[in-house]
């Protein structure tokens, strides 16, 4: 029963985590346990983690996505360009930034599922198209956005700033849907047998695309909170957070060949980052030193992965 | 004495896969081994060549002992081996699979292709296969060819002696012809040949002396002369399996017309599947069988021609379609096609029919669980529990999963094709039982086969294909081999 728990990685991780923020709470009593530091640790985590969401969701049925990254950056710049340079209304601004990250993602769904471009290649070119597209409208950056545009991203509940709800509120949405219903399951069967999936019945084609269009809506919708939050929009925004995110994912228990994973699990994985960055900031160890140790625990932890493997078999 | 196996035993954490297990080989022998599947006849092959290392016993290879440590260590020996998965790398060309990593270099160091390809040319002449070209690619040849390919390679290295792993599972009547001229050719030479299959007829054709094993242990050995398949098959499976050919349940009653079908591979085939009947299609690998069912099921493009299910005319163009409308089609390539290996037999039996589990709107695992119980007991699945992975199944009881995913579907007509591919005489007697009784229940089933055994034994009517085309029809339980192989040659 322990041995199927720590088999199961968002158990497993949850128990590193957990051990982990004890430590640090030991060792660091005065600034790590604080109510401000754990919602400004959630609060930098939300906009990777809700892309992150997308991302395990492909990785499932056996693809990724390199082009959230400049999504962000593109759907948040677009929406605060219509705002500020045409005074488009807030929600009709939003309402095309995000039907113009379903167009992208039905452009890489297409193209890959149903043209058999790699994953790899479409959405490596679609990152520098994007990033291109959110030169072009947000320019050097976009500042002064509308107050209550502001307001989705800075307002508070309950203490804790409205972006980490809202990354809550994808997880636990994601988690029930990927749980219980048919359409979500049958991205386990795409991701362990494409071949047999399609022969017993299951849309193969279809499914991959709306699994791309699924991930760009919610880079999309990352997008437009980062500039919210941050009140203004800029070119490199959302710069190295395709690696990071699926980083997360992986360390979440998805595997690039696919067939598993689960949604909690993406949460879990970028938690476990933003904890360690947490604690070496609060240590004092140079920012130089984060992408090296995170890169190291993405190393170890696969490997562990591998180890424990060979052992059971 | 070429090779002796002296108590080899091998413990795999709870299971005994071998146990004192005798073994000789002699020179210029053809010796076949044979047992059902988990009988442990690869565990003892991947001990000859390295990949596994004996608990005990002992190794002795012309008189003296010897610890075989890796693969690399067994081709020294002289010691190749064809596998029944094809090791070959299909954008390469065949010479440069054939010398994978003993690639013949120049002085330089770089290599000297022009030797690499004549010395392809007499390899493939001395075989008689002059009709492979050494520099076409492996992705362009024949099922059967790239298994003579891969013959091929074991043979460059020139060993003493070769193991073939079911040689004949993806190959033609033709190509088996020149596979066993091969073999006489290399005993003739003084080479010795280990020789595992499932076909009794081949195994009475090619070998010498025959040793059978089962559940690990060693049950004898035997000259061919010496025993009839009856014995064969009591000495694998312990008990007599007696080759049952049931009533007939087929009615007059159409179920399944099609009618001047053509796509790829196949043109104009036009037969009419009735209810309670079981309807073989004969006919060669790459006669166009498969084509035909996976044009029927809506997998490949359909070119013309028309597909009625009772009456009602179908327009399939994808396999949800078929499903929807009545229509299952288990895979001929179980592991790649028909099963999802890493997922629980729970997963596997459900995925073509997932609303099955649902309670009101949301998705159970409970109830998945419990269909998934019911099919494990009701075909006799043999494993702990349902969340097992696949792929720590046998052969026999992984293609019991995939049909109990079809028995899930309940569809008016399934097509099996090449339902018991490499599996066991006990789980094949268990899924012609499960065939039958679908059939009495009043479904219909189209057979595609290889054996032509279980076609003589099973279908109420049998279509020969030939090149893609009805070749003939014949009366199932009237038949014989030899018509049925009339029809289906080249």
């Amino acid at each position: 029963m322990v041995k199927k728990l720590l088999q199961d990685r968002v158990y497993s991780l949850a128990i590193t985590i957990v051990m982990v923020c004890l430590a640090a709470s030991i060792i660091f009593p005065d600034n790590f346990p604080t109510f401000d530091n754990f919602s400004q640790l959630l609060l930098n985590l939300s906009i990777d983690t809700i892309v992150a969401v997308g991302m395990m969701l492909l990785l499932i049925s056996g693809a990724f996505d390199l082009s959230v990254g400049s999504m962000v950056a593109f759907a948040g710049g677009l929406t605060a360009n219509l705002m500020y340079f045409h005074q488009i209304p807030i929600p009709v601004a939003i309402l095309a930034g995000l039907l113009v990250a379903l167009l992208v993602g039905w452009i890489n769904g297409y193209l890959i599922a149903y043209q058999g471009i790699n994953p790899m290649i479409q959405t490596l070119a679609m990152l520098g198209i994007l990033r291109g597209g959110a030169l072009l409208v947000a320019g050097a950056g976009i500042q002064n956005l509308p107050y209550w545009y502001n307001a989705i991203g800075q307002s508070r509940l309950l203490g804790i700033q409205m972006p980490v709800w809202y990354m809550l509120l994808t997880v636990g949405v994601f988690s029930f849907l990927v749980n219980k219903t048919v359409f979500f399951r049958r991205y386990y069967y795409i991701g362990g047998n494409e071949k047999a999936a399609e022969l017993s019945g299951i849309r193969v084609k279809q499914m991959k695309q709306y699994a791309f269009i699924l991930s760009a809506m919610l880079a999309g919708i990352a997008g437009i909170l980062l500039t919210s939050r941050l009140g203004a929009a800029m070119s490199t925004l959302g710069r190295g957070l395709e690696l990071r995110v699926i980083t997360a994912v992986i360390l979440g228990g998805a595997s690039l060949t696919g067939g598993v994973g689960k949604i909690p699990g993406a949460l879990l994985g970028a938690l476990f980052m933003g904890v360690i960055a947490n604690i070496m900031i609060i240590a004092r160890i140079s920012g130089l030193w984060q992408d090296i140790i995170l890169g190291l625990i993405l190393i170890a932890a696969v490997w562990l992965d591998l180890v424990l493997l060979r052992r059971t078999k | 004495m070429r090779l002796q196996l002296i108590g080899i035993s091998k413990y795999f954490p709870g299971v005994k896969a071998l146990e004192n297990i005798q073994f000789q080989l002699l020179a210029g022998e053809v010796h076949a081994l044979c047992g059902e599947n988990g009988a442990g006849k690869s565990t003892l092959m991947n001990i000859l060549t390295g990949n596994l290392q004996p608990d005990a016993g002992q190794i002795s290879l012309n008189g003296q002992a010897v610890s075989i440590t890796g693969p690399a260590q067994a081709a020294a020996l002289g010691i190749a081996i064809v596998y029944q998965q094809l090791s070959l790398v299909d954008s390469l060309s065949v010479a440069e699979n054939i010398f994978a990593n003993t690639h013949p270099h120049t002085r330089w160091g770089f290599i000297d292709y022009r030797v690499l390809y004549d010395r392809t040319t007499q390899l493939l002449q001395s075989l008689k296969l002059a009709d492979i070209q050494p520099d076409s690619l492996v992705e362009n040849l024949s099922q059967g060819q790239k298994q003579m390919v891969e013959i091929a390679k074991a043979l460059s290295k020139q060993p003493d002696i070769l193991i073939l792993d079911e040689p004949t599972a993806s190959i033609t009547e033709g190509e088996t012809q020149i596979l066993f001229a091969i073999i006489r050719q290399l005993k003739a030479e003084g080479k010795s040949v280990i020789y595992i299959s499932h076909r009794m007829q081949e195994i009475f054709a090619i070998a010498d002396r025959v040793t059978v094993l089962k559940d690990g242990k060693y049950q004898g050995t035997r000259p061919i002369h010496e025993v009839t398949t009856q014995d064969l098959i009591r000495m694998m499976v312990g008990r007599e399996v007696e080759a049952q050919s049931g009533t007939s349940s087929a009615t007059r009653e159409k179920l399944l017309e099609v009618k001047g079908l053509s796509g790829q591979g196949f043109e104009n085939i036009t037969f009419t599947l009735h209810k309670g009947e079981i309807l073989g299609l004969a006919g060669l690998v790459g006669a166009g069988r498969t084509e035909i069912a996976q044009t029927i099921f809506g997998h490949l493009p359909r070119q013309s021609g028309e597909v009625r299910l009772k009456e009602q005319l179908l327009h399939i163009h994808h396999p949800s379609q078929a499903i929807h409308y009545g229509i299952g089609y288990l895979p001929e390539e179980r592991k790649s096609q028909g099963l999802f290996l890493d997922k629980t037999v729970t997963d596997n039996v459900i995925v073509a029919r997932l609303k099955a589990a649902l309670k009101g709107v949301w998705f159970d695992f409970t109830k998945a669980t419990e269909l998934a119980r019911q099919f494990k007991d009701k075909l006799r699945i043999v494993t702990p529990d349902v969340s097992q992975r696949v792929v720590n199944l046998s052969g026999g009881n992984q293609q019991k999963v995939v049909l109990a995913k079809w028995l899930l579907v309940n569809p008016e007509v399934l097509i099996v094709d090449e339902p018991t591919h490499g599996i066991d005489v006990g789980a094949k007697a268990e899924i012609y039982q499960l065939l039958r009784q679908l059939a009495a229940q009043g479904k219909g089933i189209l057979l595609i086969s290889s054996e032509l055994s279980e076609l003589l034994a099973l279908a109420d009517r049998i279509l020969v294909i030939r090149e893609g085309q009805i070749s003939g029809e014949l009366e199932g339980r009237k038949a014989t081999e030899e018509e049925v192989l009339s029809l289906a040659a080249v």
